[in-house]
């Protein structure tokens, strides 16, 4: 059940990334806390961080679908995946 | 409760034309229509707020609005989205505000001929979901795309981020309806023509009206450019260890001449450790990436397939390494996210502050961007030492010329500002940082702006200067146009053409 409190799920301890960069879930990024002292850090819920990664890659995948019928990547290129031509 | 600022009998006249819900005078109606977001002296908002706010919906209530403040000498400034860099929305002596943002209808959809009419508060984006289904499209795309207005954009003449395939602002609209700052009505296009993208009948007019800020009057409707909506995008973002390299790798994919090309942008060291501060995609990016370059295209798939493959290969030639399809087609669809994502900056600690975003643009030619980088960025840096309040968030240069991407740049540097420090000695050390960076763009043979337009304090002020003669044929068709300068008056130094 989803709870509505930072307590009901509370997200993963933090794992340094760089000197100025933390992340507690795989590629969503967070400023270091300790960088944030004249302006503290919000605390959000688990469910909440998902919610909006998941919120932004719907509004990603609108954009291109706006601008255009299809999105064109390496593979539609015949190319490979770092953008090189393949072995002949 | 409203606070009345106007005189009643002005009042009175106002919703004699507009209605009751046409005329607002309450505070936050009128405070909230006051800045841009641009960097704003927020500790003098007083002095920016305008009298009254009016919504028409009509041309004829505008034109109204318009005779009525010729007759009071009530200054007039239209506001769209209000969603530009240059302070034209931003009344300097109160008056009425004319928020052009209940005209929002479309009025003619033709696919014959290829035109859509519309009135100015209509956005973008919105245009373009009607458009979709009849398989046309919109074309002008600029950063604030999700929330500026056809009208704002004439007014501003705007820049788009796919201008170099389909043109800017400008080059969309076919002609439209201006009421002139008499409160006469006209309608300026190619020659007589609402619908022709050529003519040679008289002056050509049409340029006049775009990039005015509001100071020869209000766009009341446009009939814009149809494009045929693309079959196909594709986006690739390139990696480079070093600016020099990254940089001549631009200019040999701008000059690839292929008609689907939309863009090009070069992002140099300050912005990649920028973004390797606070994005997303570039955090976990190896040291060695110094810079960035990225293509966008647009077009038929039959077109785009085999341009894009070349595209691939000048990119690879000229030294850089692809960045892969997610960070390439993420940030390209992320280009609009300025406008919608509040931002952070740090301190010369580290320490995080939150910050507006200032963009300082030029137009400049290729040749000259990389000393012009470098005096940029040192200037922004004694800046940084001495006040405390401003942070680098690097520079990019965008391909400028529409149709001809190779020639010239729009080039920004983006500087974040702790607007909640600002008091009167901050805010004249930013306007010096401005003006300083101006200087340097203008020695280098540049424009003030390619993009915002020039007529805010630390710009505007060098607009004499970078026009010569030109300017003193602007001050004549000012007063020419608006002979009891009641349209957004004190714009563009124009005050000084009633002076005798």
């Amino acid at each position: 059940m989803f709870g509505f409190r930072l307590s009901a799920q509370k997200p993963p301890d933090p794992r340094r990334i760089t000197d100025d960069v933390v992340m507690r879930f795989d590629h969503i990024y967070e400023v270091d806390p300790d960088k944030m002292a004249i302006f503290g850090q919000q605390d959000i819920p688990a469910w909440d961080t998902h919610r909006i990664v998941d919120s932004r890659w719907d509004h990603l995948a609108w954009m291109h679908q706006h601008f255009a019928d299809t999105v064109l990547g390496m593979s539609d290129l015949g190319l490979n995946e770092d953008g090189s031509e393949p072995e002949q | 409760m409203t606070t009345m600022a106007i005189s009643d009998a002005l009042y009175d006249e106002l919703v004699g034309i507009l209605g009751e819900d046409g005329v607002l005078t309450g505070k936050p109606a009128r405070w909230n229509r006051t800045r841009t977001p641009a960097p704003f002296p927020v500790h003098r908002w007083k002095e920016y707020v305008p009298d009254v706010v009016v919504l028409p919906r009509t041309t004829e209530q505008v034109a109204e609005i318009v005779r009525l403040a010729n007759r009071t000498g009530t200054p007039v400034v239209p506001r769209a989205a209000g969603t530009g860099l240059t302070d034209g929305a931003t009344p300097l002596r109160g008056g009425i505000l004319l928020d052009v943002k209940r005209m929002n209808e479309i009025r003619e959809i033709d696919l014959v001929d290829r035109t859509v009419t519309v009135q100015p508060g209509i956005n973008m984006l919105k245009l373009n979901e009607v458009l979709q289904p009849h398989g046309v499209m919109f074309p002008d795309n600029p950063a604030s795309y999700p929330c500026s207005m056809v009208g704002g954009r004439i007014g501003t003449s705007g820049w788009s981020l796919i201008g170099a395939r389909y043109g800017h602002t400008r080059d969309l609209v076919c002609s439209m309806e201006v009421v002139l700052p008499t409160g006469d009505v006209i309608r300026v296009g190619e020659g007589g023509g609402r619908k022709l993208r050529k003519a040679s009948t008289g002056y050509t007019i049409k340029p006049l009206f775009f990039g005015h800020e509001g100071t020869l009057g209000v766009v009341t409707e446009a009939t814009l450019e149809l494009v045929p909506r693309p079959q196909a995008e594709f986006a690739a973002f390139f990696g480079y260890r070093d600016y020099d390299t990254a940089w001549r790798s631009t200019g040999a994919l701008a000059k690839s001449g292929f008609a689907t090309l939309a863009g090009v942008v070069l992002f140099d060291e300050w912005k990649l450790a920028y973004l390797r501060r606070d994005d997303e995609a570039y955090i976990e990016q190896p040291d060695w990436l110094k810079s960035v370059v990225a293509v966008a295209m647009y077009g038929n798939k039959a077109e785009v397939v085999p341009a894009a493959r070349e595209i691939m290969r000048i990119g690879r030639e000229s030294g850089g390494s692809y960045l892969g399809d997610e960070i390439s087609q993420g940030d390209w669809a992320a280009r609009h996210d300025r406008y919608a994502i509040p931002l952070h900056g740090r301190l010369r600690t580290g320490e995080v502050a939150p910050m507006s975003w200032h963009c300082e643009d030029a137009a400049l030619n290729y040749s000259v961007l990389p000393r012009v980088r470098e005096e940029w960025h040192a200037i922004a840096d004694h800046y940084i030492r001495r006040y405390g309040i401003f942070d680098d968030w690097g520079m990019f240069a965008y391909t400028n010329g529409a149709y001809k991407p190779w020639g010239d740049y729009l080039v920004e540097i983006d500087i974040g500002i702790w607007e909640q420090k600002l008091d009167d000695e901050m805010w004249e050390a930013w306007l010096n940082c401005k003006r300083e960076i101006t200087e340097v763009t203008l020695r280098y043979g540049g424009s003030i702006s390619a993009c915002h337009g020039a007529s805010r304090a630390g710009d505007v002020e060098y607009v004499p200067q970078e026009l010569g003669g030109a300017f003193d044929v602007m001050k004549k068709i000012k007063r020419a146009l608006d002979p009891n300068n009641v349209m957004n008056p004190g714009k563009y130094l124009l005050d000084q053409a009633y002076e005798d």
